[in-house]
């Protein structure tokens, strides 16, 4: 890192390539700037545009507040669930090798690739009252779809992919021979996972998570289609955004969408302060 | 050295137990807050998504009759999504008790499934709680001087309408612009002569620029600027004339009479125990004073006095005719819509370039 860092600025600053650098710098800070800034300066006016009263009286009501709730619960439970089982598979990757192997990788990337539209209708036809699991459901009395389950299922197959491939890359660059030095000190398979492999992984896992809660967030197809998007029952956030959107409420979208948006931006940054600390 | 490590993983353990029971508590918080002891009955609402303003005023005056009635609080869980999209929802398991369509065929849907099994076409009159037309919107002056269907095939004309394959409302339309056509309502095309018709469809799909998922993002969408023309609800565009839009309606000589369907839905007001309630709002909704909540928000009313007493806002056409023209929609779907229908027919050789 150092050595780049070096190179870099010791090279010859002739007048040409400050001029090169200016020019990639302004590119990069017009392309930043028109894809991510001006939308958000977009939202930020039209969210304020009839003042901070009104927005605070559209967003007080019990069926946002019901949404925000939702939208979180989802976002803990998918979380909780990809961090046990995405280590999981991420380890199973990287340190075993077994017949069809390759096939479970492919797999492990569908969600990138299905349209999340889709992956709510094919949980209806799994879960729905005329679906595969229709008689099972109905002797236990279970609802999937069309009730908060059925939409953290949605949730958790578009998100699955996040936290495979952020832990794969940094198992495989973790040495193990720091574990067999461990073993080799008498500590057990447990303990050594917990004070030698997952400190070295744990930036993998705070981006993973992050990742995969900022994506859980921000889920609308899949979510909508699964659940119906139920006001008071199966809303979330980007639900009652595009309703409000519908019903000509703009105040209460932008707002709602500004509020959703200040809270995935404060965890990327308080991950990023997590990680400059932890540097220095 | 090796216990003090092993101290710190423990109580690092316990901090993730005492995390993990605070995540568990959270969670369960939502559930419990559920179970109180008088319990007020709960209506789920599956509607389309055009009457949502009206429902918003009605349901309180409804809570506030069943209160009155019967001393028990009704609460509404609502939810809107196109008409047909909502049809087939229900169909698959959202338990809705009452569902307010677009299109008779979409409660059809469910009546054909064995979840609507009373006649729900003799409740307040005919099943039909609301009536509307499909008109066009122009922009604000009307600067191309659209007057009646026969403008809409211009060349050049930009114009919007939903796709029937997922709106309900676009339906209407497709069903409105073809029939007026049959009927002879059509400068250039003759009376009864389903060949010419089904040309002038196709002139005026060629000019449709964008073809929306439903109704309301359809006229949201012209609202942004979109196209020159939009095929719409009448109700669509008063009440983006309420919400302060400048556009104009242009209401054609000859078009459908929309009718909008409510129904209780047996199989999950009987597994919900909520027949009655369901059952009294939905008589509730014919009642003059609901009646009078739609008329409010674009929709022509089905109630004969307040039919009458909105007259002025809602005239009458020359030429209105109804589902029944095309045989009901039990036919009218295969035929116009179905995989060799009309529709279907034109709409798949519209870019097919001519020899």
């Amino acid at each position: 890192m150092a050595t780049i860092t070096t190179v870099v600025r010791g090279r010859p600053s002739t007048r040409s390539s400050v001029w090169r650098r200016r020019l990639l710098i302004g590119v990069v800070a017009l392309y930043v700037g028109l894809l991510i800034v001006a939308p958000l300066v977009a939202l930020v006016r039209g969210a304020f545009l009839e003042g901070a009263a009104a927005m605070w009286q559209v967003i007080n009501q019990p069926g946002v507040w019901r949404a925000f709730w939702q939208t979180l619960q989802i976002g803990v439970v998918v979380v909780v669930v990809h961090t046990v089982f995405g280590t999981a598979v991420a380890w199973v990757f990287v340190r075993d090798d077994f017949r069809g192997k390759w096939l479970l990788n492919a797999i492990m990337d569908l969600p990138f690739a299905v349209s999340p539209v889709v992956v709510g209708y094919m949980l209806i036809l799994i879960f729905g009252r005329r679906g595969l699991l229709a008689p099972l459901l109905a002797a236990w009395d279970i609802q999937v779809v069309f009730a908060l389950p059925g939409m953290v299922l949605a949730t958790l197959f578009v998100t699955m992919p996040f936290m495979v491939r952020v832990l794969v890359p940094v198992l495989e660059a973790f040495d193990v021979r720091q574990e067999q030095a461990a073993a080799t000190l008498g500590a057990g398979g447990w303990f050594t996972f917990r004070r030698v492999t997952f400190p070295a992984l744990r930036w993998g896992f705070v981006y993973g998570i992050t990742l995969t809660f900022a994506r859980a967030l921000g889920e609308f197809g899949a979510v909508l289609v699964v659940g119906g998007g139920i006001q008071g029952r199966t809303e979330t956030v980007p639900i009652y955004i595009f309703r409000a959107l519908d019903e000509r409420m703009y105040t209460g979208a932008y707002s709602a969408a500004l509020l959703l948006g200040l809270f995935s931006i404060l965890l990327i940054l308080g991950t990023d302060w997590l990680r400059r600390r932890r540097q220095e | 050295m090796r216990n003090d490590t092993r101290l710190i993983g423990a109580r690092n353990g316990r901090a993730v137990l005492l995390l993990a029971t605070l995540l568990l508590f959270l969670l369960a918080a939502c559930g419990g807050a559920d179970t109180g002891g008088d319990k007020p009955v709960t209506l789920i609402l599956a509607g389309y998504t055009t009457p949502r303003e009206a429902y918003r005023e009605i349901i309180p005056l409804f809570q506030a009759h069943w209160k009155e009635q019967t001393g028990q609080e009704v609460v509404f869980e609502e939810s809107y999504l196109a008409s047909g999209a909502q049809s087939r929802a229900v169909l698959e398991g959202f338990e809705a008790d009452i569902v307010a369509l677009s299109l008779e065929a979409d409660v059809t849907r469910l009546v054909d499934a064995g979840l609507i099994t009373h006649d729900w076409k003799s409740v307040g009159g005919d099943g039909m709680v609301s009536d509307s037309v499909v008109v066009f919107g122009v922009r604000s002056g009307n600067p191309l001087g659209i007057t009646d269907w026969h403008d809409l095939a211009r060349p050049g004309v930009e114009v919007l309408t939903p796709n029937p394959k997922t709106s309900g409302g676009a339906m209407w339309n497709i069903l409105a612009l073809y029939g007026a056509a049959r009927r002879g309502f059509v400068d250039g095309v003759p009376a009864n002569d389903e060949a010419a018709a089904a040309a002038f469809l196709r002139d005026v799909l060629k000019n449709v620029s964008v073809m929306d998922k439903g109704a309301r993002e359809s006229i949201t969408n012209y609202e942004q600027g979109v196209g020159d023309v939009i095929i719409t609800y009448e109700n669509e565009i008063l009440v983006g004339q309420q919400a302060g839009h400048d556009y104009e309606m242009v209401i054609p000589r000859s078009s459908i009479l929309i009718e909008n369907p409510v129904a209780v839905v047996d199989s999950y007001v009987d597994k919900h125990g909520s027949r009655e309630v369901a059952e009294a709002f939905v008589q509730f909704l014919f009642s003059k004073e609901a009646q009078e909540v739609f008329a409010r928000h674009g929709l022509r009313a089905v109630n004969d006095e307040v039919a009458a007493a909105t007259a002025t806002q809602y005239p009458p056409l020359a030429d209105l005719f109804t589902i029944d023209y095309f045989g009901g929609w039990r036919e009218a779907t295969p035929t116009i819509f179905g995989d060799n229908g009309i529709y279907t027919t034109v709409f798949a050789n519209l870019n097919v370039p001519t020899p």
